[in-house]
């Protein structure tokens, strides 16, 4: 049976770690699972602690194990403290080795994606057996390239066989979001559900429900969430970034959320992007002269 | 055959063997008459017996109750009929007359008249009145079982065991017996001859039809309430139903079933039913129009012989061997469900239908239900998606069944539903907006399934479940007979478990955080993670519930509509004279669906728990509100508020001395109780209101309750002790003064006036004290005058030991002189606020409005809902949102003109912005600034862009947000869309910041501000903003784009005016420049030229007022009398006209100008916005193409000043706002 399945061992843990509750996975107790769910588990718990910035510990504890579904987290905690290519290509050399291997498809395929290999990431993680996983990553690699309309046809194809899957929903609402209209309702109706309940809430759901309520145009309520969410994790930069993009919306002097998001995340693509378009309309503004200079 | 799963029963006795059952038409009860002579009256709302009574003789076979008098008739084995009064609980009289055992006696529904049958083979009428036989109908050869008259007609029908049922014309009696009216001879002849005689020459009563059929002795029969039926039942075990016309009467068909005789039968007073009872153990219903069955009932051991229907509900009793039973053949509850301001329900019809609570108005029939279920089983449940506008409705038919249909956006009629999809299921609601969950009860399963109704999940739900409620955000609260669960859907696990019996409906709080359980006699408020609030219990049975929005819940029992707090605090709302079902509260609207289905409105007053409520949150000025605007008044009020522990609060509410004095004390507010027992003055209040003072230090008030007192010892003691010596030998005075030696000498001790003391015990010829004391304070002299006067010397007298002579302390503060300084008396905002205003409030005056309304209150209350009401439409459906349900075809077929099936990068939205919009924002937005500058010059000649750039990134960074997605993936970026529900690629726009919208409504007027505050640099900056913000900015209509124009207009006017001024004041300080006449003429020129741009005139009076005094100080007599006069053309500020009217005056005299300046006031002319000199009208002249300021033709190619952007006289195709 499928450990992730609604009546697997591995549901809720599965469930936290993509509803953004790393907390929640890392104290998830695995001391009852079964041994063949163990495994799966303990790789989600790596995860989660390298995306709740534990790389270093992370790296040293899969050290030296052969396991594939560990080494590929090996490389995934790499990427997180900034080796890129040296992830890259230990997980290149996995491939190679364990191709098939689910845990080293969807990990290895978000190194491979991380560092801006869509192709191959997409290659690999196309081998995925009926892993939502896999798909969830097919459907954002996609929406980074904006190919809205092979991540519908994912989902779509995904729907059918995974109805009612907590990844499949998110999955979905990813693409609702960028397809607007009425789906921005259905989206918003995902994340708000997730982040209002108790058990499901986190800052990344409440994140999400703001930006949803953002692009409806609920600003006052994207606002809300979004102050609960930082008031949860003041350091959370894509809090910082939405509120950011928010306060511009309202017409609203963003320059310290600007520095407090330069401060969290200098890198942040809001920044880096904003730096580049500065540049560009510097150099396209050389072009104009008036006729006469007074 | 059906089981007899619709018949619900609501009260049973136990007795002897019940042969005759009364409804009373208003009251909820029964009159029972028993085979062992007892009649007995029952309420069968609350179960309990009133009333026996006990005076016939055997068996009682008839009873009935008259329609309006407080009276009821009886008949029994004694051949007695008995009229009773239930009020004097007497039997009133006996008719006498029959000659064996009475069957049935019944009351005539308006004349005096009462119908017997007997076992004599006659049916009598007679006059209760009167008390007096009217007529004996003889014709039936054998025992008469039945009579009774028709309910309309001057009809009367008899069964007998001659296996006949006979319809008997009494026209005549009642010509007979009716008062005479005016009538002429041939009238009286023609009555006469009208009846035909019987053989006796009897006229009174004649058959009209003899009806024969059964083959057996008939044991009942009953007329149709309004159709010409008959039903009759009989030993033959058939019911048989006869139609009659004016001039026949025959036969229609037949009801077979009863296995044994059938004793009784009736028509349903409103459906087309027919009910029996017989001795085989059933009730059996059948379809008046079909004669099939429809349901029946049976029971284990007792045989029925009587059946009776209540007149007005839907109710029914049975008498059997044990007792009688009451019941009704169906639910009443109306299915329904509220979303925001409407109300789904489904009518007795079967109709769906809608409900405003604002407009107060009912939809037109919105869809027919007709084929759903049973005909005879109304629908149970009723959910409603506010997303997809369907319905799901379970019935309880075919062992429960649930339909989902989608509503119609409008009523068009009964449409029977074109599409629906149905399952089996005992309950069935949603659960989101695209789930819906089912439960099973018998294979013990709930199905969550999605709207095509494929089950997405299943699960076990806890053992015994019997229904299931909406339980919050993807949670599902499941019933079982002895708990709660709150269950999570997608963990699939309880969450929370809550043991209360028997919960039958859950009510929702309309902010979703409260649940109300109700059970039969308990109500049980749980938050919305199940844990308990309160519970209360409730002797009578509690039918629905609906939540104020102030979470106050109001629930209905079977005759009141009462309220509870969430703190478990209740109490009586109102009383109800018959069930209702509540679905919404609204101010002082109650709304319900009654057992008609047909919404109503109750009014109510909620005052009490309003006022209750806003006790328990402090609120106070919603109390002030309530106590000001209603008319909330009487004991209850001032004992629950000081049950409460709010005396100071209960205090502002009395007006009773006493009580008030009471409160007063208890919350320590002296000054009041002080007020109070002034009035009422009587001892024992004086002495506790010392006591209390005491406590509180307040002396004074101590001082003044023992002087009412009269208390000197006591007060002599409190000047000691507050060391008011001035007053202590007052005190000693006054002693004196009542020849009170005891208290002379305590006053004197307590003084230290040792002479006195000598004084006192002399006078009283206690001279050896008075002589001991003279001697241990050393006062030799008296102590020798005492000897003298006493004939006694030193020697013969043995003295104790003296010691040092006691002297009172002094006092070192003088406390008397203020009170214990304490803590002011608490006084809430409550009280300050009512101070002096309850005070006029007479309480003990209105006590009879205490239930009225309150004009004033009732308008607030109306004005208040309406907030909430408005509060409410913001609100959206919040509870649904579960999974989610995109159908992704739909969109693939543009998708896919985009860009080939084949892998690489597609194009973002921001590129599609460029693609759609020829406005230079969506550029932007769009990260296009090369395009978006191309436009921008080729629009208005904008050549300069630096002072755009912020603008530029301000558009720029609205655009995208950033939506985390897979753990180590950067986040998801997002165009974010000023066309919300646009989804079609080719249509999609950015969101703009700052939209013309808040730039009128805020800069704008931070610009005008700055003008009035004369923070021109500011106010400069701003209006340059204003205008470089819409250069870069989109609008949504032609008319905005005018209004946008007329925005750019203003901003420059003000833009060029404010810069004339500040070149103004930047030629140097006033009195510099009134030493350099070029510079004084320069100064002069530029004052006035501030006048000229069209800028708002409240500004514009600045401008002239500025002008005005400037040409004053220097003379320029005629040039401030122009402006003194455009001043007062212009009208506005009292002050500035006033002024200008002084100035007026004082030019008049002189209107010469000292300074000669380039201003011609009667003269048109612009100013140049670069040169701040004028361009008169005729000359030629320059302008930007986007702001229209103007400018000397030599400044063509240059820069304009006022926005910065754009190039002076380039003209371009025109700043497009509006695609």
């Amino acid at each position: 049976m499928d450990p992730y399945s609604a009546e697997g061992e591995l549901i809720n843990i599965h469930n936290h770690f993509h509803q953004g509750q790393y907390q929640e996975v890392i104290d998830f107790d695995t001391s009852s699972l079964s041994s063949e769910n163990a495994l799966p588990a303990r790789v989600l718990q790596l995860r989660a602690r390298v995306a709740l910035g534990q790389a270093e510990d992370v790296l040293a504890d899969v050290q030296g194990e052969s396991e594939p579904e560990l080494e590929v987290v090996g490389a995934l905690a790499e990427q997180a403290l900034g080796r890129g290519d040296a992830a890259v290509k230990a997980v290149q050399k996995l491939v190679g080795s364990a191709g098939d291997n689910a845990t080293v498809q969807v990990v290895g395929g978000t190194v491979l994606a991380a560092a801006g290999l869509a192709e191959e990431a997409l290659g690999l993680l196309s081998g995925h057996q009926g892993n939502l996983e896999a798909v969830a990553l097919i459907v954002q690699i996609h929406l980074q390239q904006n190919r809205n309309d092979l991540a519908v046809k994912e989902v779509a194809a995904a729907r059918r066989w995974a109805q009612d899957s907590l990844l499949v929903n998110l999955a979905e609402s990813w693409v609702g979001l960028r397809l607007g209209g009425e789906k921005y309702q259905q989206a918003f109706y995902v994340y708000e559900e997730l982040a209002q309940a108790p058990a499901t809430s986190s800052v990344r759901s409440l994140v999400s429900q703001a930006v949803a309520e953002l692009h409806l145009g609920r600003s006052e309520e994207a606002e809300q969430a979004l102050e609960q969410a930082l008031k949860k994790e003041p350091e959370y930069a894509e809090a910082i970034a939405n509120l950011l993009v928010l306060s511009v919306i309202a017409g609203k002097d963003a320059n310290e959320l600007t520095s407090s998001l330069a401060k969290v995340e200098p890198q942040h693509p809001f920044l880096t992007d904003l730096a580049e378009k500065s540049e560009l309309f510097d150099k396209a503004a050389t072009k104009y002269k008036a006729k006469v200079s007074a | 055959m059906q089981a007899s799963s619709g018949m619900l029963t609501k009260f049973e006795s136990k007795s002897s063997r019940a042969k005759g059952i009364a409804f009373h038409p208003k009251r909820p009860w029964i009159l029972v008459s028993l085979h062992s002579s007892t009649i007995q009256l029952w309420d069968y709302r609350m179960g309990t017996l009133i009333d026996r009574f006990e005076e016939h003789d055997g068996p009682v076979r008839g009873v009935d109750f008259h329609k309006t008098q407080p009276l009821f008739v009886s008949g029994g084995d004694d051949y007695k009929i008995k009229v009773w009064s239930y009020q004097t609980r007497r039997c009133l009289f006996t008719l006498n007359g029959h000659l064996d055992y009475i069957r049935t006696v019944f009351f005539h529904h308006e004349l005096p008249w009462i119908v017997s049958a007997s076992d004599d083979q006659t049916i009598r009428i007679w006059n209760w009145q009167n008390r007096s036989l009217l007529c004996t109908m003889t014709g039936h050869n054998h025992y008469a079982m039945c009579a009774q008259f028709h309910p309309k007609e001057d009809l009367v029908v008899s069964a007998s065991l001659d296996q006949s049922v006979r319809v008997w014309d009494i026209s005549g009696l009642r010509k007979k017996h009716s008062a005479p009216t005016s009538m002429s001879f041939e009238d009286q002849v023609a009555r006469a001859n009208a009846n035909q005689t019987d053989m006796f020459g009897n006229t009174d009563a004649v058959v009209k039809f003899v009806l024969e059929g059964h083959d057996r002795g008939v044991n009942w029969v009953a007329f149709h309430p309004t159709m010409p039926l008959i039903v009759s039942a009989g030993d033959d075990r058939l019911v048989k139903l006869w139609r009659m016309s004016e001039t026949k009467a025959w036969e229609v068909d037949t009801c077979r079933g009863h296995f044994q005789n059938a004793s009784g039968c009736l028509f349903h007073p409103h459906q087309d039913l027919i009910l029996s009872a017989g001795e085989d153990k059933t009730i059996r219903v059948w379809d008046l129009n079909k004669r099939t069955a429809v349901n029946s009932f049976k029971r284990e051991n007792d045989r029925f012989w009587v059946i009776a229907a209540h007149p007005e509900i839907n109710l029914f009793a049975a008498g059997h061997d044990n007792g009688v039973m009451v019941f009704k053949l169906e639910r009443e509850r109306p299915a329904s469900a509220v979303h925001q301001n409407t109300l789904f329900y489904i009518t007795k019809e079967k109709h769906v239908k809608s409900y405003d609570f604002q407009k107060n108005v009912e939809s037109p029939t919105l869809l027919s239900l007709k084929k759903l279920g049973s005909p005879w089983v109304p629908p149970r449940t009723l959910s409603y998606n506010p997303a997809e506008r369907s319905v799901l409705v379970t019935t309880t038919a075919d062992g429960g069944s649930y339909e989902l249909i989608n509503l119609p956006r409008d009523g068009s009629g009964a449409v029977e539903p074109t599409e629906s999809k149905r399952g089996q299921g005992n309950s069935a609601i949603f659960v989101a907006r695209n789930r819906f969950a089912v439960l099973n009860t018998a294979s013990q399963t709930v199905d969550i399934k999605d709207l095509t109704n494929n089950t997405t999940r299943s699960f076990k739900p806890p053992i015994g479940t019997t229904d299931i409620y909406f339980g919050g955000t993807g949670n599902l609260l499941i019933i079982t007979p002895t708990a709660v669960h709150l269950y999570d859907i997608q963990q699939k696990k309880t969450t929370a478990e809550l043991a209360v019996n028997g919960v039958k409906y859950v009510v929702w709080s309309n902010d979703n955080l409260h649940a109300a359980l109700l059970s039969k006699h308990n109500v049980t408020i749980v938050t919305k993670s199940l844990e308990q609030v309160s519970t209360l219990h409730e002797t009578i049975r509690i039918k629905s519930a609906a939540w104020d929005d102030a979470g106050v819940l109001l629930y209905s029992t079977l005759n009141h509509v009462k309220y509870t707090l969430l703190n478990g605090d209740n109490g009586i709302v109102r009383t109800l004279d018959q069930t209702v079902y509540l679905v919404r509260v609204k101010g002082r609207n109650l709304y319900c669906l009654d057992r008609a289905a047909k919404p109503k409105i109750l009014l109510i007053d909620p005052t009490e728990y309003r006022f209750k409520l806003a006790l328990v949150k402090r609120n106070y000025e919603e109390m002030l509100h309530i106590i000001q605007n209603s008319s909330l008044v009487g004991q209850s009020i001032i004992a629950y508020l000081q049950k409460k522990g709010y005396p100071e609060i209960a205090l502002q509410f009395v007006q009773d001395p006493t009580t008030r004095f009471e409160l007063a004390i208890e919350c320590g507010n002296l000054e009041v109780a002080v007020e109070m027992a002034k009035q009422l003055d009587r001892p024992k209040l004086w002495t506790r209101l010392s006591t209390e003072a005491l406590a509180h230090g307040n002396h004074s008030i101590v001082e003044m309750c023992y002087q009412k007192l009269k208390q000197f010892d006591k007060l002599s003691f409190l000047y000691l002790a507050t060391g008011d010596n001035a007053k202590l030998s007052r005190m000693a005075k006054i002693a004196e003064h009542r020849g009170d030696f005891t208290s002379r000498f305590q006053n004197a001790l307590f003084l230290g006036e040792v002479e006195d003391r000598i004084q006192m015990f002399k006078e009283i010829d206690l001279y050896p004290l008075a002589y001991l004391t003279a001697k241990s304070n050393g006062l030799e002299e008296e102590c020798q005058s005492i000897l003298e006067a006493t004939g006694l010397t030193e020697e013969q007298l043995t003295l104790p030991e003296i010691g040092e002579p006691l002297t009172p302390p002094q006092p070192v503060v003088p406390t008397y002189k203020a009170n214990w300084p304490t803590k002011a008396t608490s006084q809430s905002f409550f009280e300050k606020a009512l101070l002096g205003q309850v005070e006029g409030l007479s309480l003990e005056d209105e006590p009879s409005a205490a239930n009225g309304f309150d004009e004033a209150g009732e308008d607030d209350a109306a004005k208040r809902s309406g907030a909430l009401a408005d509060a409410d439409d913001d609100e959206d459906a919040a509870g649904w949102d579960l999974g989610d349900d995109i159908v992704p075809e739909v969109e693939e077929g543009f998708v896919n003109v985009e860009s080939a099936d084949a892998g690489g990068a597609g194009i973002s939205e921001a590129e599609i912005w460029a693609r759609n919009s020829p406005l230079a924002v969506d550029h932007v937005a769009g990260g296009s600034f090369e395009t978006a500058m191309q436009l921008l010059n080729r629009q208005v000649g904008a050549v300069h862009f630096a002072p755009l750039k912020p603008r530029f990134l301000e558009v720029y960074q609205a655009s995208k947000t950033y939506l985390p997605a897979s753990a180590g993936l950067p986040s998801l970026v997002n165009y974010v869309r000023r066309t919300v529900e646009e989804s079609d690629p080719r249509k999609v726009l950015p969101i703009i910041p700052r939209d013309l919208e808040t730039l009128a409504a805020n800069d704008l007027q931070r610009g005008y501000d700055s003008m009035k505050a004369n923070k021109l640099e500011d106010g400069l900056k701003l209006f340059k903003g204003i205008l470089h913000a819409v250069l870069i900015n989109a609008v949504n209509s032609e008319s905005e784009v005018a209004e946008a124009k007329k925005l750019i207009t203003s901003a420059s006017e003000y833009a060029v005016a404010m810069a004339i001024e500040l070149s103004r004041r930047s030629l140097g300080p006033q009195d510099a420049v009134n030493k350099d006449p070029k510079l004084l003429k320069r100064s002069l020129e530029l004052s006035a030229y501030f006048t000229i741009p069209k800028i708002e005139v409240p500004h514009r009076q600045l401008a002239l007022l500025n002008a005005m005094n400037l040409a004053m100080r220097s003379k320029n007599y005629n040039s401030a009398l122009s402006f003194a006069n455009r001043i007062l053309a212009n009208g506005g500020a009292t002050k500035i006209l006033e002024s200008a009217k002084k100035t007026k005056a004082q030019c008049e005299r002189n209107p010469h100008d000292a300074v000669e300046i380039e201003f011609d006031q009667f003269a048109e002319f612009e100013v140049c916005a670069a040169s701040h000199t004028p361009i008169y009208s005729g000359t030629s002249y320059e302008e930007c193409a986007f702001d229209g300021s103007k400018y000397h033709t030599k400044y063509k190619g240059t820069i304009c000043v006022v926005c910065e952007v754009c190039e002076v006289g380039k003209h371009g195709s025109g700043l497009k706002l509006f695609a």
